[in-house]
């Protein structure tokens, strides 16, 4: 620690963050999630198991809140059941939005963690040390959308967790978590990574689609796009701007429009200003059409 | 009636407490051996807890806080009344607090021990607690100064650390008077190291006072923040129902709600044990009392002005919470804590009820079982019903791991205070001599000045004549 | 001639006063009532601050010292440590922030503050003290003792000013 470094780079230091007028350079990592595409499959949710070495925590434990899915599809129901034109079963005509880690540029977890466990880092990703947390939880008890997941038991040494043959699928890239540490969805970054490393090797930046999250990757629809979104060419830069939603805002222009703008694309809990990075493009509705 | 006889013999006054000291009866060991059971009821939970993983506790996903956040911030809020007597009371010049603050400093002490015991076992990695340090490493990692829990943890090491320094260095001419009054032994040989030659010089007095003063002028604004911060650690977070700036000044007039009815109990438990019915007197009692009600007062209007901040703003989640708690699972506690904090307190205006001493212990331990419920429903229902929908868990109850730990808290606070109070002096005898001398030379002026006053008139009255 | 202590114990304010008027006045060789007298009381009593006088007491000085120091130090390390060679962000708040650094700046001023009070208390009163060679248990209970060190010849002088205000005892040091 330095006095020195505090004071010559001062003005770097008391720096708030997202600012249109400091941009990230040359990667800022978002996603964008086609709500209309997506059925429900769950494919994305057992791809992020495969890849990130989830645990399956078995029905009881399941029953009593301690899922481990990074990656969730939560199933929604208009009030309609039994009515005129509504349901008739319950399960009928669910809405499904996959949710994990929004990796929020300005992340409420990220204050709150007393070790310094997650942070962000310069390529917009929130990142998770697995060997820092202490497991105080307070990143989970402060995130709005609850997508931390904590490890209630010590998984690794558990049974049936991966049961006979599917260790052999456990991913090498990626380390397993004993109990108390908090982990959560983190853009594949191993996958980020090795292409970032393939990239510098080659002497240029990362292509758009020479990484695919593994989500993005198993969508049968292709309902999830991943890339760089400060990258022009990429497909994420070009649907956050077609959709007119812009990172550091908490209020997009296109909101405040008389009668609203008939743009699909918005971001979850705008308004307590964590900005997101994960854009849905909301469902089109038959009463719409 | 006086706070305390004007009367009574210095010698007396040493002579009763070092009495306190003596060898215990056998009802003392037999409490004792019960509150080291219960310490090892909550260490055998801890240690099925640290073995298999903090999932026992049935805390999850939503809920990830239980008990131990609300069971430590009620013991920190408890620490509060030590402080309150020591510090504010002395800055006030109330002397009546003299013969009652000793044993609330100790509970000030024990009170903060416990509570950092509640922070280590909420823990998932406990063994790795020393992150949370700031120490040089070749890492360069550096804990999280943003974090209200960091500031928790600073805080409070501020506070325990600073309390036993209060409390050592008033107890410094008590440990002398123990160690001029002990036959050889154990005793003798620890009063004579603590006491650290103190003999009542001139110079050590005079240093002495303004220490103590410092400190105390000090100790104030310590207290005041350290509840502020754990009150941080939910005012500083998003959450529905947390995010409210009233709570620190609402948390900090809980502690010392919590901290007044606390010594109520303990001095009604003191004064019987012990004897001291000419020291913590029932005229001093009925101060306490009417001290607890007013805080009492404070803290439900802090509690009506949350509900009605809540209700009058435009947050729906928070307004969803708020009916949550009156409505949903937790309702029945949610109005049991509101019953206990705001409705059973209006015994104590009344002054029959004032000295009566059954019915205070009673009160007094009901009301801090209102502040452990006000604790814990700060801390369930947002969780239970916060932004997000598909992560409301209205069904989420502790397990008996939890409540083993709780248990075994209430028991290593009341061995801690035991032991204490067969160690140390718990009532400070030179500050009850300070009291009684300075009362009675009071007295003396007043009565000079009456008689004064009367022989003036009876001049007058002669010289009209 | 050898210095002799001698120990006087009274029973109230009003005659150790009066003895420490008298000791002031007086003029013995070899006895310096600043230097040689000592007062000692089981409570401490404005009154006898009176009578011997003003005498500065220090400790709020270290307290000065102690807080501030714990302050800065508490700042600078703090901003120090966030500015490090990671630098990272967290929460879009700035990495060098005031608010949580003035709550920890506030706490260690106060940590310095009273840890530096008690030691400058243990300073200035001189603590932990040899005992001296003549002391009382009374001293700590109800009485107030006066010792006095001062050559073998005074002490007959000293004895008789004790017992004309009502010295409950007198000890007297052994001769060597």
């Amino acid at each position: 620690m330095s006095v020195s470094n505090l004071l010559e780079n001062w003005s770097d230091f008391r720096h708030t963050h997202p600012v249109d007028d400091v941009p990230h350079n040359p990667y800022k990592w978002a996603m964008s999630i086609d709500l209309d595409a997506c059925s429900g499959c769950n494919a994305c949710s057992v791809a992020c198991y495969a890849e990130n070495n989830l645990p399956v925590v078995g029905k009881e434990k399941y029953s009593h809140g301690h899922s481990m899915h990074w990656m969730r599809i939560e199933r929604y129901w208009d009030e309609d059941l039994g009515t005129e034109g509504g349901r008739d079963f319950p399960d009928q005509g669910a809405q499904f939005l996959p949710m994990m880690c929004q990796q929020c540029e300005a992340a409420p977890c990220e204050t709150v963690c007393p070790v310094g466990a997650t942070n962000h880092t310069p390529d917009g990703i929130n990142s998770q040390i697995y060997n820092r947390c202490v497991g105080s939880r307070y990143c989970e008890a402060n995130c709005p959308y609850k997508v931390r997941y904590f490890n209630w038991y010590d998984y690794p040494t558990t049974d049936n967790v991966w049961p006979a043959e599917m260790n052999q699928q456990l991913n090498p890239d990626v380390t397993v978590r004993g109990k108390g540490v908090m982990e959560k969805c983190t853009f594949c970054i191993q996958r980020v990574t090795v292409a970032k490393n393939n990239a510098k090797n080659e002497g240029r930046l990362v292509h758009d689609g020479d990484v695919q999250t593994a989500c993005q990757q198993a969508c049968p629809t292709s309902a999830i796009t991943f890339g760089n979104l400060v990258d022009p060419e990429s497909r994420v830069h070009k649907q956050w701007q077609a959709q007119q939603v812009e990172l550091a805002k908490d209020e997009q222009a296109k909101d405040k429009e008389e009668g609203g703008s008939g743009l699909r694309g918005y971001r979850i809990f705008e308004e307590l200003r964590p900005y997101p990075s994960v854009m849905y493009l909301e469902r089109v509705r038959e009463s719409a059409v | 009636m006086k706070d305390i006889r004007e009367d009574i013999a210095w010698a007396k006054i040493n002579k009763d407490v070092l009495k306190s000291l003596e060898n215990p009866r056998k009802l003392y060991w037999v409490i004792l051996l019960i509150a080291i059971a219960m310490v090892g009821v909550a260490v055998g939970c801890e240690i099925y807890q640290y073995n298999t993983g903090m999932g026992v506790s049935y805390k999850n996903n939503t809920h990830v806080w239980g008990l131990y956040i609300a069971t430590f911030i009620f013991w920190i809020g408890m620490s509060h009344s030590g402080t309150l007597l020591s510090a504010i009371l002395h800055l006030m010049h109330a002397d009546w607090r003299k013969p009652i603050y000793r044993f609330a400093e100790a509970m000030t002490t024990f009170s903060l021990m416990t509570a950092g015991l509640f922070v280590a076992v909420h823990l998932g990695r406990v063994w790795q607690i020393y992150y949370a340090l700031p120490y040089p490493n070749g890492r360069m990692v550096w804990p999280n100064f943003q974090s209200p829990l960091l500031w928790d943890a600073m805080a409070i090491f501020t506070y325990l650390s600073s309390s036993i320094l209060f409390l050592y260095v008033g107890m410094i001419p008590d440990l002398a008077i123990c160690r001029d009054n002990m036959n050889p032994g154990w005793r003798k040989k620890l009063y004579t190291a603590l006491s650290l030659g103190w003999e009542g010089t001139d110079r050590q007095w005079r240093n002495f006072r303004v220490t103590y003063l410092t400190i105390a002028c000090f100790l104030i604004p310590l207290a005041v923040s350290v509840h502020s911060i754990v009150a941080s650690d939910f005012a500083m977070s998003q959450q529905p129902g947390w995010h409210i700036t009233s709570f620190p000044p609402y948390f900090v007039a809980g502690a010392l709600y919590s901290g007044c009815a606390a010594i109520i109990t303990l001095f009604i438990i003191l004064r019987y044990v012990f004897k001291f019915e000419e020291y913590m007197t029932l005229p001093i009692l009925k101060k306490i009392v009417r001290l607890t009600f007013a805080i009492a007062m404070v803290w439900t209007y802090l509690n009506l002005i949350e509900y009605a901040s809540v209700w009058y703003g435009h947050e729906q989640a928070a307004k969803d919470v708020l009916i949550q708690k009156a409505t949903g699972p937790y309702a029945p506690f949610w109005w049991m804590m509101n019953f206990l904090g705001s409705i059973v307190p209006l015994t104590l205006f009344f002054k029959r009820f004032q000295t009566h001493i059954p019915l205070l212990f009673a009160v007094s331990l009901l009301l801090n079982m209102g502040m452990w419920l006000e604790r814990w429903m700060i801390v369930a229902p947002t969780f239970s019903h916060g932004y997000y929908p598909w992560t409301w868990d209205h069904d989420q109850w502790p397990s008996l791991i939890q409540w083993g730990i709780v248990f075994g808290s209430f028991g290593w606070f009341t061995l801690l205070f035991m032991v204490f109070c067969k160690v140390f002096p718990s009532v400070s005898m030179y500050e009850v001599k300070e009291m009684v001398y300075h009362r009675s030379q009071a007295t003396k002026k007043l009565e000079a000045t009456a008689k004064l006053a009367a022989a003036g008139l009876n001049a007058e009255k002669g010289g009209a004549h | 001639m050898s210095k002799r202590h001698l120990l006087a114990l009274f029973s109230n304010f009003d005659e150790a006063e009066a003895v420490v008027k008298e000791l002031r006045k007086i003029r013995i060789q070899g006895f310096n009532a600043e230097k040689d007298m000592i007062v000692k009381s089981p409570i401490e009593h404005p009154e006898v601050e009176g009578f011997l006088g003003d005498k500065p007491v220090r400790v709020q000085w270290f307290t000065l010292g102690g807080a501030l120091a714990g302050g800065l130090l508490a700042f600078f390390l703090i901003s120090g440590s966030q500015a490090n060679f990671f630098a990272q962000l967290k929460g879009g708040k700035p990495i060098v922030p005031f608010p949580p650094n003035f709550v920890l700046t506030y706490e260690m001023f106060i940590l310095g503050g009273v840890y530096i009070s008690v030691l400058g208390f243990l300073i200035c009163a001189g603590l932990p003290a040899r005992r001296s060679p003549l002391y009382s248990a009374k001293v700590s209970e109800d009485q107030i003792g006066i010792l006095v060190q001062a050559d073998e010849s005074a002490s007959s002088t000293l004895k008789s000013i004790f017992t004309k205000h009502q010295a409950l005892e007198i000890q007297e040091e052994a001769g060597k």
